[in-house]
């Protein structure tokens, strides 16, 4: 698999805005700011979703993250004071023992990666060797025609992709019972963030009714 | 200390000036592969890891945790091109355990939130080395 032309040119375009923003993600010192950055660096996430040719993922992780989690992350800062932070009073990072204890493992943990992953290239560049020209050919070719029989979109000036169709298939027949509890996972989610973000007067109004009435945080009955 | 530093600097010139070195890092960089991008996912993580142990700021170690997730997303993603390219197994299944990953993601940022308001409205801080209740 290698990407080539264009391709290659986009892909350290978006791979250099990802990892550029991601630093200042968790150096700017406004959490606004910090989200905003984060924000920068799943779009360019999204964008090399699409160099791989997972258009749906790339379409999801928009509307779901930038869209939906973000917008949320937004109106948490929003709620909760951050400024002494902004104006410089309080610390950013934690104290420097612990800082500088978190970097060095960090150096260690990423030489560990790029080594890893160096070492499991060359074992699946001898698996491609396994492969014979033939297959290779076979798949290039399968590919090639799958990419020639997409039909063209309305305004006719680029391919419609099935790239949502084979994962929806794929979905459905392999991952149904996932799918659903995926869905139970997130109700759940809806109604514990619901309990969780309740105020003490409104815990008091479904919790105990008896003492919110005596401390007179009730006062109708209900 | 010079005669570690004067080690480095051999090191470095031994790699550099194997024959064929450089015609590899250039095509490397004409025809990213699949090593770049899980490179890139690698970076990813550990810049997620740095924001969640060394930031104060419980918001920002949730949007680290976010990082990491995408982190291991664009794994999933590159490997399934990989599958689709060379083999011939289910070739979505990367995509459709990615949906997941960012379900899961989405329940997490909900709930991790409710906390954070909850936690504020208690302590009147979002700082995480000043809650210490639980600590003796």
């Amino acid at each position: 698999m290698t990407l080539a032309g264009w391709e290659a040119v986009f892909f350290w375009v978006f791979a250099v805005a990802a990892l550029v923003a991601a630093l200042l993600t968790i150096l700017a010192r406004n959490a606004v700011h910090s989200a905003l950055f984060l924000i920068s660096t799943l779009v360019s996430v999204a964008a090399l979703f699409v160099l791989l040719g997972a258009e749906f993922i790339a379409g999801v992780q928009i509307l779901v993250y930038v869209g939906g989690v973000m917008v949320l992350f937004l109106f948490v800062i929003m709620l909760v004071n951050v400024g002494a932070e902004e104006r410089g009073n309080e610390m950013l990072f934690n104290r420097p023992a612990q800082v500088a204890t978190s970097a060095i493992f960090l150096v260690l943990l990423s030489l560990g990666f790029i080594y890893a992953i160096r070492q499991g290239y060359e074992g699946l560049l001898a698996r491609d060797n396994l492969i014979t020209q033939d297959q290779r050919e076979e798949s290039a070719t399968r590919r090639r025609v799958r990419q020639q029989d997409l039909r063209p979109s309305a305004t006719g000036t680029s391919l419609l992709s099935t790239d949502t169709q084979l994962v929806g298939a794929s979905l459905y027949r392999f991952a149904a019972l996932p799918f659903e509890i995926a869905s139970v996972l997130l109700l759940v989610a809806i109604i514990g963030s619901v309990m969780l973000a309740r105020t003490t007067k409104q815990e008091a109004a479904t919790d105990d009714l008896e003492t919110a009435r005596d401390e007179g945080l009730v006062n109708r009955e209900s | 200390m010079n005669n570690f530093i004067a080690s480095a600097f051999a090191l470095v010139w031994q790699e550099a000036a194997t024959p064929g070195r450089w015609q590899t890092i250039r095509q490397g960089v004409l025809e990213p592969d699949l090593s770049k991008f899980l490179v890139i996912a690698a970076l990813l993580f550990v810049i997620g890891v740095a924001g969640v142990l060394t930031r104060r700021n419980i918001i920002v170690i949730f949007m680290s945790i976010e990082l990491i997730l995408n982190a291991a997303n664009l794994n999933f993603i590159a490997f399934t091109r990989y599958l689709q390219d060379t083999g011939n197994l289910n070739a979505v299944a990367g995509q459709v355990f990615t949906i997941f990953v960012i379900v899961v993601a989405a329940a997490e940022a909900a709930i991790g939130l409710g906390l954070v308001i909850a936690l504020y409205r208690n302590k009147e801080t979002i700082f995480v080395d000043k809650i210490d209740l639980l600590k003796w």
